[in-house]
């Protein structure tokens, strides 16, 4: 099974920052979208059950590379680094686009990408990278399996009341979720395995993409304004004794009739 | 006059528009006064009976709906079956605005619909008015640390609406329903439902839940979330979980508030043995109302909580469920 | 120069921090106490293939460069000097064949190694030879196709459990071989065999987790096969050996000194005394303040002397010397300093500053004392005009 694994870098949670242009700041301190390693350990052991090799991809400045680092230490064969000045400011449409091109130039029998998180692209990547490169697409994946003759994939989709087990045949696009299992730690040896893994770095003319079709200028959105959300006033803390503290507690919430 | 303003609705189990899709029939109809434009509400689903009767529900809410019969959703995954219909209606009607949920299904449908059309996305979206001809779309970014304000730079626009940006409101009168049949020129590979598969009991959802009350690791075990569980009942709420909790297997992940699970922005947040660590805050920290139960003063969420209770959560929950239910008696 | 670590040497660090956090320090007070060689941290480290780092790859090693060892030393040592010391053996013990063992000799002992499954020492002090190396008195003498070896060696780390000993001996007697550091040779003496045995294991001050024993040669026959480098090669191989081996106990020191620093910062933020935690009263700051800063200059001197030793510096000994000269004085004033922070709770077991002092103060004299890495460095200070 040849896997792609899409790796998006995204700003270390917490320590977030807008640039100039009001955008995320998504050059500096990166670290791997936090469901991306739960999709990586999943092709991880998808490959080792079933023999194949995975194909780590992200697109971003030269920062993004440490988050296909760790991955390398996972043990992913390999990685391809799409970098660009132009794609500063991309948005989800360009992307998309630039990513498909690139997973157009690989082989592989499945692409994984892993769930958005909060600040995420809101999710429409992955469906939409389906769409371009015209692969059947298995979302919020809980579980993921070859099909019983080994020419399709079973994700099972989870929903609000259960799961819905889809199957598809291959070449397929999967995204899925932390249920997935908790990714490995790198080992001593897959971290220093990791040194002579080869990062293929591309850029946008390798990919034959016109500098200005992509990036800042063409996104299909701008910001407009900055604000701070009104602060919050300032904890009350409350220590007394657990039955006063439940009267405190009773009060207060009548106090904002939430109760 | 400007192209209409559009309201994608997404059926629940019983084929009824979901308190998202009225919340987003309901913000059309707001931005559609503020821009003199028609606000339209488009129900897709599986057999006439079925969007004839989703569609009469949904008008409640819009003067005029679309529904499209589109068989493929029946037995396969939906947004896939359903956007090259929903994209040749797009092409044909124009309209200057698609809002779609930013549920997991109206993600994927506007990520097929978006790589249908080439259109742009504007994702997140916490609030929607109308401002200088276009949506604006406010985000809040950074879990809450910031909000921005965007708009498209382009002429039509899909945009993602979280949960609560509007209260629901049905309007004066009820609309028309149409179905409508678009012919639609591409199709998306489809992919089957084998099975479809029940939990047993699923919890209520804490998507649109008013309260939640959550517990962290401080609660110990599957046990403990006992407590929690008992409190939440006692308010009406919902139950949630940080990520720890659900990683290690004592509630199910569709209760994990956090940034790998869910953003709430519930009125009243009961953080129970939660320390407030970053991942977690990013998913409850613009609740209205913010109460903390914790042992450790120097915990995180001190920091960002209303009122903070120090003590044992085994001894303050139960009796915080009691009062409440005396006071309900 | 400067040095930074590239973005696998702080994954690798950040590992092994999280494996000794959560394996090795809760076993520390009781390895300090008992006194027993540790021999579920060596599984715990072949099993996680820190002992590998060194190695080549193909050998089953990790191909490790001196400074990514001296990350997983001081990461170790930080909870557990005894520990530390085990993997800074595992260098040490090695480095002779390394240095100048034949390709056949390292596919022989370097897969053992590699996985963990064999432990080295190095044998090169004697009872009247310590610092005076080249006062040696063990014997080789040729005996057809093998040595016979005769003597005794004296305070050899890991002696008594070592499954290989790189042994430094005499082989020749002549006044012109001992003139021109020709006259001693190093041999690899496996464990089983006959003539060679450990003796007395020292009752010590720290590390005393670490076997330090004697080591009797009777007669013991070595094949020549075993010999490392030429005959009177010796001399240079325990030399070179010692350039590469002391910034791991350089590492070692610092690793304590950090550790030791982590536990005294934690109890001044929560002791109170005269209604304040005593880290707000500005005696205790500013000794908290030393020994992060002094413990910081031994950590990037260390990392400094790691770059310029594997690039061949033509001074990489003068390096290796401070590196090692500046830990070791580190280490033992950081953690005085940290029992001084405890107060009297620093004098009790219950806190593990009164070990780490005592585990301290070998790192002022082993792999060379402090005095001699002092006329190593005035030495070639005087060479070179500074």
């Amino acid at each position: 099974m040849r896997i792609v694994v899409l790796v998006k870098a995204v700003p270390i949670v917490g320590n977030e920052r807008l640039g100039d242009d009001r955008r995320v700041d998504r050059a500096n301190g990166l670290e791997a979208n936090g469901n991306d390693e739960y999709t990586m350990e999943a092709a991880l052991k998808l490959t080792e059950a079933h023999g194949g090799e995975v194909t780590l991809l992200t697109m971003g400045p030269a920062a993004a590379a440490e988050a296909l680092r760790k991955g390398l230490a996972m043990g992913a064969a390999r990685a391809v680094h799409v970098s660009d000045p132009a794609l500063a400011g991309s948005d989800a449409r360009t992307t998309a686009t630039v990513l498909a091109a690139a997973i157009r130039r690989l082989e592989y029998d499945l692409v994984f990408a892993g769930a958005d998180t909060s600040d995420g692209l809101g999710g429409v990547v992955a469906p939409w990278l389906a769409a371009l490169l015209g692969l059947p697409y298995l979302s919020y994946g809980s579980r993921i399996e070859p099909g019983p003759d080994g020419t399709t994939i079973q994700v099972r989709r989870l929903g609000a009341r259960g799961y819905d087990l889809l199957e598809a045949p291959m070449p397929a696009l999967v995204m899925g979720t932390q249920v997935l299992g908790e990714p490995r730690y790198p080992s001593l040896r897959g971290i220093m395995q990791a040194r002579t893994k080869e990062i293929a770095t591309w850029s946008l003319a390798d990919l034959g993409i016109p500098a200005e079709t992509v990036g800042a200028g063409v996104a299909g959105s701008r910001v407009t304004s900055t604000a701070l959300p009104p602060p919050r006033a300032g904890a009350t803390v409350v220590r007394e004794a657990p039955d006063v503290a439940v009267a405190r507690v009773i009060d207060f919430l009548a106090a904002r009739r939430l109760i | 006059m400007p192209g209409a303003i559009w309201a994608i609705a997404e059926l629940d189990d019983e084929g009824q528009p979901t308190r998202l899709a009225q919340e987003l029939a309901t913000l059309a109809r707001g931005l559609a006064a503020e821009a003199g434009a028609d606000a339209t509400g488009v129900v897709l689903g599986a057999g006439a009976a079925t969007v004839q009767a989703a569609g009469t529900a949904f008008a409640t809410y819009l003067p005029t709906i679309l529904t499209l019969d589109v068989p493929g959703t029946a037995d396969h995954a939906a947004a896939a079956a359903a956007a090259p219909a929903l994209a040749a209606l797009v092409r044909e009607r124009r309209p200057a605005v698609v809002l779609v949920g930013a549920s997991p299904d109206g993600k994927d449908l506007a990520g097929a619909l978006a790589g249908l059309l080439d259109r742009a996305v504007l994702v997140n979206g916490a609030a929607v008015r109308w401002a200088d001809s276009a949506p604006a779309v406010e985000m809040s970014t950074f879990g809450g640390r910031l909000v921005t304000q965007s708009v498209p730079t382009v002429e039509e626009a899909l945009i993602l609406v979280r949960p609560g940006s509007v209260t629901a409101e049905p309007a004066a009168a009820p609309g028309t329903v149409t179905a409508v049949m678009p012919a639609a020129t591409e199709t998306l590979p489809l992919v089957r439902v084998v099975e479809r598969v029940q939990a047993e009991a699923a919890a209520a959802s804490i998507d649109d839940a008013r309260i939640i009350v959550a517990g962290g690791r401080g609660v110990g075990g599957p046990d403990g979330f006992g407590v929690i569980r008992d409190l939440a009942e006692a308010l009406g709420g919902a139950v949630g979980a940080t990520r720890a909790v659900v990683d290690a297997g004592w509630i199910a992940y569709s209760q994990q508030i956090g940034q790998t699970g869910k953003i709430v922005k519930p009125a009243l947040y009961l953080a129970v043995g939660i320390s407030g660590a970053i991942q977690h805050k990013v998913g409850m920290q613009t609740s209205g109302t913010i109460v903390a139960i914790n042992r450790d003063p120097d915990a995180p969420i001190v920091e960002f909580a209303d009122l903070v209770v120090i003590g044992d959560l085994f001894e303050i929950v139960p009796r915080l469920t009691a009062a409440l239910r005396a006071r309900q008696a | 120069m400067t040095v930074r670590l590239t973005p696998d040497q702080v994954a690798l660090r950040d590992a092994v921090r999280e494996l000794a956090d959560a394996k090795i320090a809760p076993r520390a007070a009781d390895i300090d106490t008992s006194g027993e060689f540790p021999w579920d941290v060596v599984k715990l480290l072949a099993d996680h293939d820190v002992l590998a780092l060194p190695f080549p790859v193909v050998d089953g090693g990790l191909g490790g460069d001196l400074l990514t060892v001296c990350l997983a030393i001081e990461q170790i040592s930080r909870v557990c000097a005894t520990s530390g010391l085990i993997v800074a053996i595992q260098e040490l013990g090695s480095l002779p064949l390394m240095l100048a063992g034949t390709p056949e000799q390292h596919r022989r002992w370097f897969p053992d190694m590699a996985a963990g499954r064999a432990l080295p020492a190095f044998a090169l002090t004697e009872a009247a030879a310590g610092s005076d190396v080249a006062e040696i008195r063990t014997k080789a003498t040729r005996d057809g196709d093998a040595w016979r070896l005769d003597g005794a060696k004296r305070f050899i780390t890991q002696g008594s459990v070592a499954n290989l000993v790189a042994v430094f001996v005499r082989t020749d007697e002549s006044p012109e071989a001992r003139r021109s550091r020709r006259h001693l040779s190093c041999f690899i003496v496996e464990r089983d065999t006959p003539g060679f045995s450990a003796g007395k294991v020292e009752h010590k001050m720290g590390i005393r987790g670490s076997p330090t024993a004697e080591l009797h040669f009777d007669g013991a026959r070595v094949p020549d096969a075993n010999r490392i480098g030429e005959v009177g090669e010796g001399f240079s191989i325990a030399m070179r050996t010692l350039d590469r081996s002391r910034p791991g106990i350089a590492a070692q020191a610092v690793g304590i000194a950090q550790g030791a620093t982590e536990v005294a910062a934690k109890y001044a933020a929560e002791r109170r005394q005269f209604g304040r935690p005593i880290g707000d009263h500005q005696m205790i700051t500013a000794m908290l303040a030393d020994m992060a800063t002094r413990t910081e200059a031994a950590r990037q001197l260390l990392y400094t002397a790691c770059d310029e030793v594997t690039a061949g510096s033509p001074t990489a000994s003068r390096w290796s010397a401070m590196c090692k000269l500046m830990a070791g004085d580190t280490a033992m004033a950081v953690t005085t300093d940290a029992v001084q922070v405890l107060g009297g709770y620093g004098y009790v077991t219950d806190y593990p500053v009164e070990r780490m002092m005592r585990d301290a103060k070998i790192t002022q004299l082993y792999e060379g004392t402090q005095q001699i890495q002092r006329l190593v460095v005035g030495r070639d200070v005087l060479a070179r005009g500074g």
